[in-house]
């Protein structure tokens, strides 16, 4: 079965960023969601291996989206980070696994799904 | 609002700048490590060369030097194939398979016997089937091949004809010819280029290529012993 990856952040160029990067990598299905409820509603649908989530997010944000994605999903939770920002203790707290710093890099991202994927 | 608009905008712009950073670097490192392969595969070509002439005294260096002639024919006339690094692969490796050789057919001071000659002709298949698993030749293996074809098709191994000689090839046998007539050989003194040339003329449309004796023309005499005294070290 392949597996999935879900991206949720409420910038759609953000989301295209990573998927874009992502295609044809890893073999993994990707799948996006624009803020934490649809998140859930995706993953419940797909079962991700891996999360890429965006804290600061309309309708329910991305600590109280990793609470809920913990109780329901067994995939890697990597959190989207503002530099400079103090969520990290929290978003840990809420059950995230990896933390990727905006602006990540691509060489980061890739080699994050490349480490996650072998594993 | 508006604020949070230009702060969502700043962080676009952060995020491409970070790709296309990376996309530098990892274009940077990319062009260092092609550059570096490059390397790699010629140090591994001539040290196969190397490895094959050691056998022979006499013939030292005369893959470098066929394939710095080679190359400069190939550049008088004009060739794409001049700038391609597996056109002198090809030229260095021609004589691989002289490692099948027996030495007493090798070094026989005396003409070969029919089989004797039957054997020796067996080289450029040896070293094609030598070099065949090896990707990175490319080309070179024609060269490695076809290099005793003749023009009017009674060379060998497969008695190609004309076209049929791959182009590498054809330039090639007369860089070959023209070493061999103006070195040393136990049988006898090296010849001028003069001479050399005079043999390869004679030889232009039944064991040559016509056009690549064209080429020859271009380059001086002392053009190709410049080549040579680059090499003789």
């Amino acid at each position: 079965m392949t597996r999935s990856v879900l991206i949720v952040d409420d910038d759609p160029f953000i989301r295209r960023l990573i998927a874009t990067t992502l295609e044809d990598v890893a073999g993994f299905d990707i799948h996006e969601a624009g803020d934490g409820i649809e998140a859930i509603e995706v993953a419940r649908a797909t079962d991700p291996a891996i999360v890429f989530l965006d804290i600061d997010m309309p309708r329910m944000n991305g600590i109280e989206a990793c609470r809920e994605l913990r109780a329901i999903a067994d995939g890697t939770i990597v959190m989207l980070t503002a530099a400079g920002r103090e969520a990290e203790a929290e978003a840990r707290a809420a059950g995230a696994d990896l933390f990727l710093t905006k602006p990540f890099s691509p060489l980061d991202l890739l080699q994050l799904v490349d480490s996650l994927s072998e594993s | 609002m508006e604020a949070d608009l230009v702060a969502r905008l700043e962080e676009k712009e952060r995020q491409l700048e970070r790709y296309a950073t990376d996309l530098r670097e990892t274009f940077k490192a990319e062009r260092k490590r092609a550059q570096e392969l490059r390397a790699s595969y010629m140090a591994t070509v001539r040290a196969l060369a190397n490895a094959v002439e050691a056998r022979d005294a006499y013939t030292g260096h005369h893959a470098e030097r066929v394939a710095a002639y080679g190359l400069e024919l190939a550049r008088a006339a004009e060739l794409p194939l001049a700038r391609d690094q597996q056109t002198e692969f090809g030229f260095l490796l021609h004589d691989v398979g002289k490692v099948a050789v027996p030495d007493a057919i090798l070094f026989k001071p005396a003409p070969l016997t029919d089989e004797e000659r039957v054997l020796m002709e067996q080289h450029p298949i040896i070293g094609w089937e030598i070099l065949r698993g090896i990707d990175f030749l490319g080309d070179a293996k024609l060269v490695v091949r076809h290099h005793h074809e003749h023009w009017d098709g009674t060379g060998y191994p497969d008695r190609l004809a004309g076209d049929e000689i791959p182009l590498a090839a054809r330039v090639f046998a007369i860089a070959d010819t023209l070493d061999a007539l103006t070195t040393d050989r136990p049988y006898r003194p090296a010849g001028t280029f003069a001479a050399a040339r005079a043999v390869i003329d004679a030889g232009a449309g039944t064991q040559f290529c016509p056009a690549s004796v064209e080429a020859l023309h271009r380059v001086s005499d002392e053009r190709f012993e410049e080549l040579r005294a680059g090499i003789a070290l």
